[in-house]
């Protein structure tokens, strides 16, 4: 456990009424230092709730932006939602599979790039749109992933969900 | 096409995000009006005079959901929902986003209204960079004196909190949003008790949507005559639109309740693309029924969409035209509801899994005859029988769909293909 | 009280009452998965859909509390069709592998789709694959994919135990149930989820795949192992008991058991299992045996005279046997020395006994001594649930340890064994100092000093006197107490009850069949036998060197006794004293009473033949009968229910007479650093089970966690010298926060030689070199 997880706790905590309140906030916290959650972080977490472990496991596997397993730097969202794959979002995506030579749910071997699926990220007026570290790519041409994969290389987008 | 914005500012004043731009264009008025000259009393009824009602989906009025409040001396809390996920609705984001200070004013309106003594906004985790604008705003209006103990001198305390959560369509279900911000698993909650009397840590609580509240500091400034001069008497004032699909401009449009539906396509978002036609139109997000182009009159209020064989919903509309796959859209949004069921009720977890197996099936030209009956019982099988309403959510489109472009179903089975060479299949059930 | 119709029948309920319950009364079955009335509503499955008039939709009978007038259909179109959607939904990820599946038969999923699923099977698509056969633990298996999510064995680890080692991972179809870090469940309690499960998708290590309905036999039964005995059902197949399910008991009893109490049940084909006759430690034929000892029997009587044999009973007997024992001393032996044997010296009149009602209308509850969870599991359940009901529930322990925990949260004191019954006594001085018989309790120790405050023990009287219903659960450790007990009752005017944790598990069988139960009468006979007035001992499942807190007295009276036969189960301690070893039958092989520590009468069945020569009771006396050519009325009915009490024992008589005083307790040695306490944990104590083996540990004996620390100890225990008055022992301990400092605390009757050898402990040391394990 890292010495400021457990400051983090507290401040946290003091935030709400009910303590459990500071759970997700602390997991987005360390998730944004650790880039994922692994079995210690859990554990850890669990302690300085004084929490079942069974508790902040069941809890955080429910939220699909909780990562249970290793994932790269860059964690790319692509929109299958309706209006963006009207707008050819499932292309994009096969040229984002073809780019990095990974499927949707994997990650590159450099550990640069995971590729998922998003459902409809509300930015459907721009479809179709992508996000990377959750920050939004927006009104992509499904034929040139590469403008993504460069635009996201730039600095300031490099802050972690 | 000018217009005067209400809601979305924004697009009138730039950076209205900042705090001194904000304050420069009349921002916290309302605010210093509401409790200057108002009793909390005094402004749920200013709010029910207006006619307000819940931007959320449900259309219910907002006036008399504060007014169940048991007078009872507990600690109230006012949540706002900020959990924006149904396909085709990005109203909110655009508030959050560009226009924080006035859902910040009209929350701390609406808590001084409802005597809530905190406050909080439950943001979608997705919305990263609108929690940072939320949390901006919230920061630069308790340095004003706007948030925390006694507000401008009134005596008024409220504290108000942005919240993340983490990736869960469900929580923007009321009780499993509750759920979720009280740090658990965001599965529904049995109801009765609602909110009101047993909400957030078991305090009466009062859940808003983000666009219902951002209307409140324009109600307080113009007055509940002024909103019941927009709409219809039932469905009375403003409301953002969200447009996407098929069209020529899809964007937020923020008009008067009952504009009719053609309007909303043509004049404001530029009409289908050239040489196109619309097919069908999801008027109120991917949870409500289909309404196919002659219904294109329809004026968008709760009572004539309903009428028309819809739902008004959240203002969602998704626009699908002549290119568009029926097999393919359906497919895609009943997979979302798969995606996003939270698996604790056996019809919703398991229906939705098998329809869009059967619906991807029929896509790849798989199909059977059977399975547009037995598509047609499952969803009979799920209607009204789920624990929350996101097992009928899963229905609108689909049932809508089946009774209206039957024949497409139909001529994916017998020609083994989609015959518009469509591709939107390509990723479901990857 | 509300009034509706459900089916065109009326029936009225308790407000509050869901529609399933409430059909249930008119025995109108609604299916339900995850519906289980202890456990509340979810709503989560949906099968127990049901019409309800003037509401729109379905509704689930399980999640609707009934209201005045209302009107329920739970049979017509919409009902079915409801049901049967569900139960197709149930079945598209399930897989098809009832043949092979142990519940096959047992199923509610089966029998539902039966009853009302669908035809056939609609669905075509491949079904998730999720983990088949995955381990909760060593006892308990899992497959996800036969799982309908009901949440059942979630909410039961978690809500009702409160041991959360059960969990939901995931999100909607793709949801699972697992154990924290796919690590195995610890618990005591993880067997009851496989009552729970309405499926096969959590199952019986043990039984796995052993046993189909229809080559097996199920025989209603008690649980043997503690003197809660738990109604259960033994499931036997060719002379095996080969699983133990909870039996519930509508009004009364869930039907939960410990896995002590599950899975414990195979000692009765135990590699250890007696099943020759031994005299003079040479097997011998039943025959021969029956005659040796009929022979010494008789030769003793002719020698000294009636009342020169004594009987001890112990082990797991039913009163039958215990009153053909006392019957076979009396007519046959000529003797009225038959006692019970004790491993503490307190003793309970049945007016003060309460029962497990009790419990469920409790405010406030007394561990003395004992700590249920280890000593009486289910009673710990029970108080869970009452705590669910009441979370005001005030839980206080009295002892040389901490009682209470972390889910039973409580107040401790903490007062050496010998000095409980005196803090009770001053506590009721401070509190009702001119109460009946109070002045008289504490006349000799008034001045005695208590490691407790003042304000505390006056606090504790007050507790006692303010409990609108006060039970407790004595562990008979402290004989004095019993007095005390008395007292208590007779000051307090609002329901006192008392439940008494210690055994033989049938003590209070043994009593009914006329033996007296007494530690003072076992000690007596026992100082019969050392002064040479009795020549021989029968130990009827008794094993002195185990069990009696007087060792010394033990051993003297085995090393004087001319003869001492033994029928046992297992090999007792006593054997080196033993001139015949008879093999018994025993629990599951014989039918009959038990009555356990609610005074509460049940039938244990037999359900299976006892191994080798190993014969009932009965067919020993009889022999004894036959060869001393004596009828003795062996086939008088003698039966335990008396039809005026229905199940329950006698409370009458046993009045008390005029308060005496707590006597004064030792002084204790004080250059004795270390104090060794016992305490009965199910789980290590009693007959021997393979299945359990991988839950047992060496390290039984338990410190505090700051001496665990000086000694070294790790997380999961270890070996730590012991310097006793007769030399070094090696004695398996772990840190338990539960004991105090320099404590060292040891299971009643443990099975691990070096228990025996503490005696005089002087210190504990680290060793030099740790054996491994
Ligand atoms: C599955 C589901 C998802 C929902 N998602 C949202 C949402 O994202 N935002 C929202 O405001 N309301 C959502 N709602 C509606 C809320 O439950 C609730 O009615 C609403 O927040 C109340 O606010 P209002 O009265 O201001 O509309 C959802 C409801 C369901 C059943
Ligand atoms: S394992 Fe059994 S009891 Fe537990 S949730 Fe699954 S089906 Fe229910
Ligand atoms: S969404 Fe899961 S049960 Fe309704």
């Amino acid at each position: 456990m890292k010495p400021e997880w457990n400051q983090w706790a507290r401040e946290f905590k003091e935030q709400y009424p009910g303590a459990n309140s500071a759970l997700m906030p602390l997991l987005h916290r360390i998730q944004a230092e650790e880039g994922w959650l692994s079995d210690e972080t859990i554990h850890d977490v669990a302690t300085l709730f004084d929490l079942p472990e069974s508790y902040v496991e069941s809890v955080a596997s429910f939220y699909s932006l909780f990562f249970r397993n290793q994932v790269g730097k860059k964690v790319v969202h692509v929109c299958v939602g309706l209006s963006c794959a009207l707008a050819g979002s499932d292309r994009l995506m096969e040229n984002l599979e073809h780019r990095l030579g990974i499927k949707e749910g994997q990650t590159t071997a450099d550990g640069e790039y995971t590729l998922l699926e998003a459902e409809c990220l509300a930015a459907c007026n721009q479809a179709p749109v992508v996000q990377v570290n959750l920050r939004y790519f927006e009104g992509l041409d499904p034929e040139r992933p590469d403008v993504l994969l460069e635009s996201s290389k730039s600095p300031e987008e490099e802050v972690k969900p | 096409m000018s217009q005067k914005y209400y809601l979305l500012r924004n697009r009138e004043v730039a950076d209205i995000d900042r705090m001194d731009v904000y304050l420069a264009h009349g921002g916290y008025q309302a605010l210093k009006t509401a409790l200057t000259d108002y009793k909390p009393e005094e402004l749920v009824d200013l709010v029910k005079k207006s006619g307000l009602r819940g931007r959320g989906g449900a259309g219910f009025p907002t006036g008399m959901k504060w007014g169940f409040l048991p007078n009872d001396g507990r600690k109230r809390y006012l949540v706002v929902n900020s959990d924006e996920a149904e396909p085709g609705t990005y109203k909110d984001r655009e508030i959050i986003e560009k226009n924080p200070h006035q859902l910040v004013e009209g929350i701390i309106i609406s808590s001084y209204a409802t005597k809530a003594r905190e406050a909080y906004i439950y943001c979608r985790g997705e919305f990263l960079f609108g929690a940072e604008q939320l949390q901006r705003a919230v920061s630069e209006a308790y340095a004003e004196g706007f948030l925390g103990e006694n507000i401008l001198g009134s005596g008024f305390s409220v504290d108000l909190k942005v919240y993340r959560g983490a990736g869960a369509y469900i929580c923007g279900e009321e009780s499993a949003l509750l759920e979720s911000l009280e740090g658990r698993r965001g599965n529904p909650r049995l109801k009765p008790p609602f909110p009101a009397i047993a909400g957030l840590y078991g305090g009466p609580t009062v859940v808003n949507n983000v666009e219902t509240i951002t209307n409140v500091p324009a109600i307080v400034t113009y007055g509940a005559e002024w909103y019941t001069s927009m709409g219809t008497a039932k469905s009375p004032g403003v409301k953002i639109f969200s447009v996407s699909g098929r069209v020529s401009r899809p964007d937020n449009y923020e008009i008067p309740l009952a504009t009719p539906l053609r309007s909303l396509i043509d004049d404001y978002a530029g009409g289908v693309l050239p040489g196109h036609k619309i097919k069908a139109v999801i008027p109120g997000g991917s949870s409500v029924p289909l309404l196919l182009p002659d219904k294109l009159d329809t004026p968008l209020d709760y009572e004539s969409v309903l009428q028309a064989g819809s739902m008004l919903g959240s203002g969602g509309c998704i626009v699908l035209d002549d290119s568009v796959c029926m097999v393919g859209a359906t497919a895609r949004l009943v997979k979302f509801y798969r995606e996003e069921s939270c698996g604790k009720c056996t019809p919703c977890r398991e229906g939705t899994y098998w329809m869009t197996d059967v619906l991807d099936r029929i896509e790849r030209g798989q199909g059977t005859e059977e399975d547009l009956d037995t598509l047609m019982d499952i969803a009979d099988n799920i209607g009204g029988k789920c624990f929350c309403p996101l097992g009928d959510a899963s229905l609108g489109v689909l049932v809508s769909a089946m009774k209206f472009f039957r024949d497409e179903f139909e001529a994916h089975v017998r020609e083994h293909a989609c015959p518009m060479g469509a591709k939107l299949y390509d990723t479901v059930n990857h | 009280m509300i009034r509706l119709t459900i089916d065109g029948q009326e029936v009225t309920v308790p407000e509050g009452t869901m529609i399933v319950d409430a059909a249930a009364r008119l025995g109108v079955d609604v299916p339900v998965y995850c519906y289980h009335q202890a456990l509340g509503p979810l709503g989560a499955c949906r099968m127990c859909l049901v019409q309800v008039e003037k509401m729109p939709k379905l509704v689930t009978g399980c999640t609707t509390a009934v209201t005045e007038g209302m009107v329920v259909h739970t049979k017509g179109g919409a009902v079915e069709k409801g049901r049967k959607g569900v139960l197709e939904f149930l079945l598209i990820n399930h897989p098809l592998d009832c043949p092979v599946c142990d519940k096959g038969g047992e199923c509610y999923l089966q029998d539902y789709t039966f009853e009302y699923g669908p035809g056939r099977g609609r669905f075509q698509e491949p079904k998730i694959q999720k983990v088949k056969n995955g381990p909760i633990n060593d006892l308990v298996l899992i497959d996800q994919e036969r799982c309908v999510l009901c949440q059942r064995c979630v909410r039961f680890m978690g809500d009702y135990v409160g041991e959360e080692q059960l969990l939901l991972e995931g999100r909607g179809v793709e949801t699972v149930v697992t154990t924290v870090d796919h690590q195995p469940a610890t618990s005591q309690f993880t067997g009851n989820v496989i009552d729970l499960c309405p499926v096969g998708a959590l199952l019986s290590a043990p039984y796995y795949h052993k046993g189909r309905p229809w080559n097996i036999d199920r025989h209603s039964t008690v649980c043997p192992h503690c003197p809660v005995g738990c109604s259960s059902l033994a499931t036997t197949r060719e002379s095996h008991i080969i699983r133990l399910e909870g039996r519930p008991v509508p009004d009364r009893d869930w039907g939960w058991l410990c896995d002590r109490g599950r899975f414990g049940y195979d000692f009765g084909y135990h590699a250890d299992r007696i099943a020759d006759s031994w005299v003079k430690e040479r097997a011998t034929s039943a025959a021969q045996a029956t005659r040796d000892v009929a022979e010494w029997m008789q030769q003793t009587n002719a020698q000294y005279g009636p009342g020169s044999i004594g009987f001890v009973m112990g082990g797991q007997f039913t009163a039958e046997e215990a009153h053909l024992i006392k019957k076979f001393a009396h007519d046959v032996a000529q003797s009225d020395n038959v006692a019970v044997m004790r491993n503490v010296r307190g003793y309970l009149p049945a007016a003060l006994n309460g029962t497990f009602q009790d419990l469920t209308e409790a405010d406030t509850v007394v561990f003395v001594g004992v700590d249920p969870y280890e000593a009486v599991p289910v009673v710990h359940l029970k108080l869970r649930d009452r705590l669910r009901h009441f979370s005001q529930l005030k839980v206080l322990g009295v002892g040389p340890r901490r009682l209470t925990r972390d889910t039973m949260p409580g107040r401790d004191y903490l007062v050496a064994s010998q000095d409980e019954a005196v803090f009770f006594a001053r506590a009721l001085a401070a509190a009702a100092k001119d109460g009946p018989g109070v002045q008289t309790l504490v006349d000799s120790v008034r001045d005695y000093v208590l490691p407790v405050s003042d304000a505390d023990i006056e606090a504790f009287g007050q507790a006692l006197l303010d409990a609108e219903h006060l039970s407790l659960l004595w562990d008979g450790e402290n004989a004095a107490m019993a007095e005390v007990l008395a007292v208590l009752a007779g000051l307090r005017e609002k329901p006192t009850a008392v439940l008494p944790t210690f055994g033989p598990v049938n003590w209070r069988g043994y009593e009914q069949a006329g033996i007296d139960p007494r530690y003072d009468n076992v000690e007596e006979l026992l100082n019969k036998t050392r002064t040479g007035e009795i020549r021989m001992l029968v130990l009827w499942g008794a094993d002195l060197t185990r069990d009696l807190p007087d060792r010394q007295l033990a051993e003297q009276a085995l090393a004087k006794a001319d003869y001492v036969v033994s029928a046992q189960v297992v090999p007792p301690l006593d054997m080196p004293y033993i001139d015949a070893l008879l093999p018994v039958a025993t629990w599951g092989e014989v039918e009959g009473t038990y009555v356990n520590m609610e005074g509460r009468l049940s039938i244990g069945a037999a359900g299976v033949q006892p191994p080798g020569q190993a014969r009932p009771t009965r067919t020993y006396v009889a022999n004894w009968g036959r060869l001393f050519r004596q009828d003795f009325g062996l086939d008088d009915e003698w039966d335990p229910f008396d039809s005026a009490q229905g199940d329950l024992i006698s409370r009458a008589g046993n009045n008390h007479g005029p308060a005496q005083a707590v006597p004064r307790p030792g002084t204790r040695d004080a250059s004795q650093e270390w104090t060794i306490i016992e305490g009965d944990w199910v789980m290590e104590n009693g007959m021997p089970s393979e299945i359990l083996e991988p839950r047992e540990t060496e390290f039984v004996a338990r410190v505090s966690p700051e001496d665990a620390a000086r000694l070294g100890i790790g997380e999961h225990g270890g070996y730590v010298e012991a310097q006793t008055a007769g030399g070094t022992v090696m004695i398996g301990v772990q840190a338990d926060p539960a004991i105090v400092e320099r404590t060292l605390w040891i299971p009643r009757g443990s099975r691990h030689d070096w228990a025996q050898h503490l005696e005089g402990l002087v210190k504990l040391t680290r060793p030099e070199e740790v054996p491994s394990v």
